[in-house]
């Protein structure tokens, strides 16, 4: 087993070694041949020739953070959803309803999510806030 | 062909060095982000031992649990994410021991 | 999945329908009220469908779960320690302004999670239902709005409790790939049959791995390093919550996997325990000397309760006949769990109208008799519970672990508890004490301001306490006849 694994292994080896050649062999070759300069714009980062505006650090809004995780948690549903999907026939009526019941809390969620204001890109408006101080 | 093609001894090594490095990164680190990286490194190290595992024996079992850990880990870092922004708020820091109030 | 298994599966149902009909309530009209009603009523609900669901048991519902009266019986204790929690939690918030019914929302599906942990026959039931508990708790911790010592346990909380997680998995998945099985009962089976024999430390490591994951749950020694720290930060409510619900729902996981996995076949294992059980017991004792807040000498004392409590496993291990030790930690379990709550409770309710600080210093507590008596009985009996007086609920505990170490021959942890529950009094006194001296601290809050549930709450768990340590036949019989 461990014989014919490394045997396997050695197209790998060879080509892992060959990749880092060539980078190497490309890098290397540049930096001797290459010509340098102390150019304005040699340090300037490269965008396909556009001037770059502005700086990579820009502050994203808090807001920005719950719309990420609402993604994050309702893309995550999905796996089950596939799971289901690829077991459809096997499953039947049965798979069915679970999944509606498993879809209906989502929908639930999502309801909770939209009407504390989560989806809202600017001004919140949390529904209820109003009625509470009674 | 079923079952795992690489040894079950190897990718079980694999994990216990990632479950290492998770451990050792929760330990090390001060930044709680970090702290929240290396806490993922280590569910995703059981992950990979369950599908691992899960191959080897030709069951779906482990990949079952691959998915209830990719959804438990996503719910964990969400809270967690959401104390880091108050702690940031309150704090105005990211370091665990700048907010190290609690002891004896 | 069949009528039967409806039926059996109707307390889970409940509240989780529960928790959707809260979360529709608070999308379509904000109010504490009903958020605390809805709340009430499922977890109340929850626990009466016990009875329903114990017509069809024992059933096993899919691989992951099973419903037996183990399950239902600790499942509706969960679900009233909830609601116990839930009323403590409303006059505690009364006076704490911003939006608190996510609170009970949360205390909702911890609580979910907690009677999952009593079904679960399954690592997924395990997983899903430990972090559906944690989870729910990491925010729940993180509550108030104000101060930073919430927040900062939360974090705390997090950190290790996910941690935790980690290593619990990482352990059943090396006997999984040991053995081939995530079912206990499976796993049992491959063990007997000398599956195990192939690779025994693979399998000896996954479940010291297993063990130290839920040992963070349940904060014994060494583990135990986060417990003082995550009380003190939490809100009283949820400190009791944690302690009571959280960690008796893990030990009752423990308790099945220990048992149905077949796990105590392996001496080296039994060892550990005893070992951790020793160290709990003495560390947590100890400590609990040296400290004057309230809610750490609580969260010491809960590490010592906890070395208590793994007597069982080993006795249970140990001895041919593991009915009485399992026995002995059902009456312990539930002994504990009141007298948690009510300890907590008071907390809870001293600290009212206390603003951002809660009143959980020693001194804080001081001439308590003279202006809360109510209040201060409540926390006596709770306390000589907790230290194992005769006639309240701890006494009767301790003497069923006792008992059932003496079955097994355990004569070094009987040693340990007899020392532990010595130096517990000393303690436990020392507050009963603090609470009759003529304190010069103005306490706030009288008993009159008290919501009627809380009151009705506040009877209740005297009444229990006092009740399962003066007539414990009953429960013990009840005990008896579901284990």
């Amino acid at each position: 087993m461990t014989g014919s694994t490394t045997a396997e292994l050695i197209p790998f080896i060879v080509y892992f070694g060959g990749v880092i050649l060539l980078v190497l062999t490309m890098l290397g070759l540049s930096f001797v041949l290459g010509q340098r300069r102390t150019n304005k714009a040699t340090n300037t980062p490269y965008e396909s020739g556009v001037v770059a505006v502005g700086t990579s650090q820009i502050r994203l809004s808090v807001e920005f953070y719950l719309i990420a995780i609402i993604f994050v948690i309702f893309d995550l549903e999905t796996v089950f959803i596939f799971a289901w999907a690829i077991a459809f026939f096997e499953l039947g009526w049965q798979g069915y309803f679970a999944i509606l019941v498993f879809i209906a809390m989502l929908g639930v969620a999502l309801v909770y999510a939209w009407r504390c204001g989560t989806l809202e890109w600017g001004v919140k408006t949390r529904v209820g806030l109003e009625a509470k101080d009674n | 062909m079923p079952g795992l093609q690489v040894p079950l001894e190897h990718v079980l090594m694999m994990a216990a060095a990632l479950f290492i490095a998770g451990l050792v990164g929760l330990m090390v680190r001060r930044n709680i982000i970090f702290i929240l990286m290396s806490l993922e490194v280590m569910l995703n190290a059981s992950a990979l031992a369950f599908v691992a595992a899960g191959a080897h024996w030709g069951q779906a079992d482990g990949q079952i649990i691959f998915m209830l850990i990719l959804t438990v880990a996503a719910a964990e870092v969400s809270v967690g994410l959401g104390l880091v922004l108050l702690l940031q708020r309150r704090f105005k820091t990211l370091d665990m021991d700048n907010a190290n109030r609690l002891r004896d | 999945m069949n009528l039967a298994a409806m039926q059996g599966l109707l307390p889970l149902l409940v509240l989780g329908l529960g928790a959707a009909v809260l979360m529709l309530q608070i999308s379509i009209r904000r109010q504490l009220g009903w958020s605390y009603a809805i709340t009430v009523a499922t977890l109340l609900l929850g626990a009466a469908a016990m009875e329903p669901a114990m017509q069809v048991a024992p059933l096993q519902v899919t691989p992951l779960l099973r419903v037996d009266n183990l399950g239902l019986f600790f499942g509706s204790l969960f679900c009233l320690s909830g609601a116990v929690t839930a009323v403590i939690s409303r006059d505690y918030l009364r006076s704490r302004e911003g939006e608190n019914e996510e609170y009970f929302l949360l205390l909702l599906l911890s609580t979910l999670g907690a009677v999952i942990l009593a079904y679960s026959t399954h690592v997924a039931a395990l997983l899903l239902g430990l972090e559906l508990l944690s989870v729910a708790l990491y925010a729940l911790i993180a509550y108030p709005e104000r101060g930073t010592l919430p927040l900062e346990a939360a974090i705390k909380y997090l950190v290790l409790s996910g941690a935790a997680s980690a290593t619990l998995l990482f352990g059943f998945a090396l006997i999984y790939a040991a053995l081939g099985s995530l079912e206990y009962a499976e796993i049992a089976v491959q063990i007997s049959a000398g599956r195990a024999a192939t690779s025994p430390a693979l399998i000896l490591m996954g479940a010291a791995m297993v063990f130290a994951g839920l040992g963070f749950k349940l904060s014994v020694v060494p583990f135990h390093m986060w417990t003082p720290d995550v009380y003190e930060g939490a809100p009283a409510p949820i400190s009791g919550f944690l302690a009571g619900v959280s960690k008796g729902a893990v030990f009752i996981a423990v308790l099945r996997w220990f048992l149905e996995s077949g796990f105590f076949q392996y001496s080296s294992l039994l060892a550990g325990i005893t070992l951790l059980s020793i160290a709990s017991i003495l560390v947590g004792n100890l400590l609990a000397l040296l400290q004057t807040n309230v809610k750490r000498i609580l969260a010491y004392s809960s590490i010592a309760h906890l070395g208590y409590l793994l007597i069982v496993l080993v006795a249970a291990g140990v001895s041919p006949e593991p009915g009485l030790a399992v026995e002995a930690g059902g009456y312990y379990v539930v002994a504990y769990v009141i007298t948690t709550l009510a300890a907590f409770s008071l907390l809870g309710l001293i600290s009212r109208q206390s603003g951002d600080r809660e009143y959980d210093q020693l001194s804080d507590l001081a001439g308590l008799f003279w202006k809360q008596p109510g209040l201060a009985a409540l926390f006596t009996v709770a306390l000589l519970s907790l230290a194992g007086i005769p006639l309240t609920a701890g006494f009767i505990g301790k003497f069923y672990l006792i008992s059932a170490g003496v079955d097994a021959a355990l004569w070094g942890l009987l040693a340990a508890l007899v020392i532990g529950s010595a130096i517990g009094i000393f303690y436990y006194l020392r507050i009963i004490y603090t609470m009759t001296t003529v304190g010069e601290q103005a306490n706030p809050g009288t008993t009159a301001d008290m919501l009627v549930g809380s009151r009705l709450v506040v009877y209740l768990l005297i009444f229990a306490m006092l009740y399962l340590g003066i007539v414990p036949e009953p429960l013990m019989g009840y005990l008896r006849t579901i284990l």
